[in-house]
């Protein structure tokens, strides 16, 4: 049976004075989508650097795919393509060349992995464009299709429709929707709990450095009664 | 396309848009008018000088003044009376500029022992180095009739008016040279001028180039993509450093052809054949540049790690740029044997200085100081990249935190 996708015990990380994860513990299975959500500051961008081997940590312990992020941090990069909040492209570049660029540094067809990330990212002719010439909306779906594109056993995404309008939201959720499979796995993290409701086979809620609830909406509704996601997370972090 | 020559080639993109490269355009420019400034004065004064004459007095001495300027100038205009105010205006109207009013007692001072006088009126519409290039041609005028003047008084030969004939052997620092010591300097200080400066330009903008490379991906944010994907990240490293100089070097070629179309030293004589560098010296001093590029290039990156602006990386470039601007003063105003063993020390410390004050090491045949200098450069050269690499595998790209240097940092970025 395969490893998890990503298997965290007791992570801790300090930033100076500031204790930013404090032994948060979860796991995302195979073939599913483990929403992260919390309030800001409560650790969940940390947590994901981390799990993409950009942040070291002071302690704890991660694997992602079966690989250690210290160990073998090559390996657990090949598994995984990371969306950050507050990611861009090369300006110099169109943005079907930033999708060969991206493609270049992945094992397999890479033509075959650009045509894949011009579909997920339905930019039309404007793929052929400078990316600076680009909206903010236009920019967030061709960094998804560049996510997407390689096949990665876990797409660690930070807030996937930040900045996208309603219809390309939606547009943009039906392809996560559809991504998870037996070698697939989503990590997202979203402040929209209504898309983190309808995406999210699982849930974590983490506050002050530590998940403090976890399961399926549905159990964390009945958990504390609550009609939507969105009342269970104020009835948390209250 | 591999992986590496992808990110270099991303990296050379990145650096060749206008908002990088318009700056460094400019300056090329500028150097090119400058060119065509001193052009313009070297072309004024390789002309004939073109003067008025006004000579109120018509005896034989009057004469000599009049006839070497009607050799030696172009005489746009040339009276016997009138104002000499009218006379200038009327020369100025013909394209000159100056005057020489010779007074009407001008032959009998002289007989009776006396100096004679000219009076000298000149139109000066600028007061730059054209401006004033013109009287110091009149003024050469002058001096010539005053020496015609010796020769049709006394019926002195030139032999007699010059009787000495001088010649020039000067050593340096036991090298024997050909020429006046005046030549020599001169020599040196056009060559010292010139090489010290396209240094200091290679080692700048590669620095640069390399933080803007850095800096671009925080504004761009496209650091953390970057870092999350399957690339090594001294291949990063070397990308960056490879595209950097790369840009780096397209700069100080344009510097270099801006600096010698200006003529900033360049054609200037020599103080003979010793003072000229073999093809081996310069080969010494390719491999003393290249070692402190790197070493100068995986510094700026280091420094570039904890920018997060373009703003800042200029910002944070201020030191590097510092410290390729004193050897290259120190070199063209002094002489490192003169300094005292702290100054000397402290200087030959910056890696940037053993390029700077090689050419002039090598004229001297001090090789093996170069050789210590080029082996001092690659010590430097290797700490640095390690330093960079080390910041390149630790989490501060991404945090920025710079340790007990972040105060520091803080200090020069505001």
């Amino acid at each position: 049976m395969a490893a998890p996708a990503v298997e965290v015990a007791n992570l801790q990380k300090r930033y100076g004075d500031v204790q930013a994860l404090d032994g948060v513990s979860f796991e995302v299975r195979r073939d599913e989508i483990f929403g992260l959500v919390g309030p800001n500051g409560a650790g969940k961008t940390t947590t994901l650097r981390t799990l993409a081997t950009l942040l070291d940590r002071d302690g704890g312990t991660v694997t992602v795919a079966g690989n250690d992020v210290d160990a073998a941090p090559a390996a657990v990069r090949k598994a995984i393509r990371y969306l950050p909040e507050e990611a861009g492209s090369y300006d110099a570049m169109s943005g079907r060349q930033f999708l060969a660029f991206v493609a270049d540094f992945y094992d397999g067809d890479s033509d075959a992995m650009v045509e894949r990330g011009v579909e997920v990212a339905d930019l039309g002719e404007r793929i052929d464009d400078k990316t600076k010439e680009y909206s903010k909306g236009m920019g967030r779906k061709l960094l998804l299709g560049s996510a997407l594109m390689t096949d990665p056993e876990l797409a660690i995404l930070d807030e996937p429709t930040s900045g996208l309008d309603v219809q390309n939201a939606r547009t943009v959720r039906e392809v996560i929707k559809a991504f998870p499979n037996a070698d697939r796995s989503v990590l997202l993290s979203s402040h929209n709990m209504l898309e983190v409701e309808f995406l999210c086979d699982r849930v974590g809620l983490l506050n002050d450095g530590e998940i403090v609830v976890e399961g399926t909406p549905a159990e964390l509704k009945a958990e504390f009664d609550a009609q939507n996601l969105e009342d269970v997370f104020v009835e948390v972090v209250q | 396309m591999r992986p590496f020559t992808r990110l270099v080639w991303k990296e050379a993109r990145e650096l060749l848009r206008p908002r990088y490269i318009l700056p460094i355009l400019m300056l090329p420019v500028l150097f090119i008018a400058m060119g065509q400034g001193l052009g313009g004065i070297e072309e004024q004064l390789g002309n004939e000088p073109q003067v008025g004459v006004l000579a109120y007095d018509d005896d034989e001495y009057a004469d000599v003044v009049r006839e070497t300027l009607e050799t030696r100038a172009d005489v746009v205009y040339s009276g016997t009376d009138g104002t000499p105010e009218q006379a200038l205006n009327q020369t100025t109207d013909a394209g000159g500029s100056a005057v020489v009013v010779i007074p009407d007692n001008f032959t009998e001072r002289i007989r009776d022992d006396q100096r004679g006088r000219v009076r000298l009126y000149t139109q000066v519409e600028s007061v730059s180095i054209v401006g004033i290039a013109s009287s110091t041609q009149v003024e050469s005028l002058v001096s010539e009739a005053g020496r015609n003047l010796t020769v049709a008084i006394t019926g002195a030969t030139e032999t007699e008016l010059d009787p000495i004939e001088r010649s020039h052997t000067t050593y340096v620092k036991g090298e024997r040279m050909d020429a006046s010591p005046g030549a020599v300097s001169a020599a040196f200080t056009s060559q010292f001028v010139f090489v010290p400066v396209i240094i200091m330009f290679a080692i700048v903008f590669s620095g640069q180039m390399v933080m803007n490379s850095m800096a671009s991906e925080k504004e761009n944010k496209t650091l953390e993509t970057l870092l999350s994907m399957p690339v090594k990240r001294r291949q990063i490293v070397a990308a960056k450093l490879l595209g950097g100089s790369f840009i780096g070097f397209i700069a100080t070629a344009l510097y270099t052809g801006g600096l010698a179309f200006a003529q900033l030293g360049v054609g200037a004589s020599f103080g003979g054949s010793a003072v000229t560098l073999g093809g081996m010296d310069y080969a010494l001093i390719a491999v003393s540049l290249f070692f402190s590029l790197v070493g100068t290039l995986a510094l700026a990156l280091a420094l570039g790690v904890f920018a997060d602006s373009q703003q800042g990386a200029q910002m944070l470039l201020l030191p590097l740029s510092g410290l390729a601007i004193v050897p290259m003063f120190a070199t063209m105003f002094t002489d490192i044997d003169t300094l005292g063993i702290g100054a000397k020390v402290a200087l030959l410390a910056i890696p940037f200085s053993h390029p700077i004050i090689a050419p002039k090491r090598l004229l001297f045949d001090d090789v093996g100081i170069v050789l210590l200098g080029i082996g001092y450069e690659v010590l430097f050269a290797v700490g640095a990249v390690w330093l960079v690499i080390r910041l390149f595998d630790s989490d501060r790209p991404i945090t920025g935190d710079a340790g007990w240097l972040d105060k520091l940092v803080g200090f020069v970025q505001r």
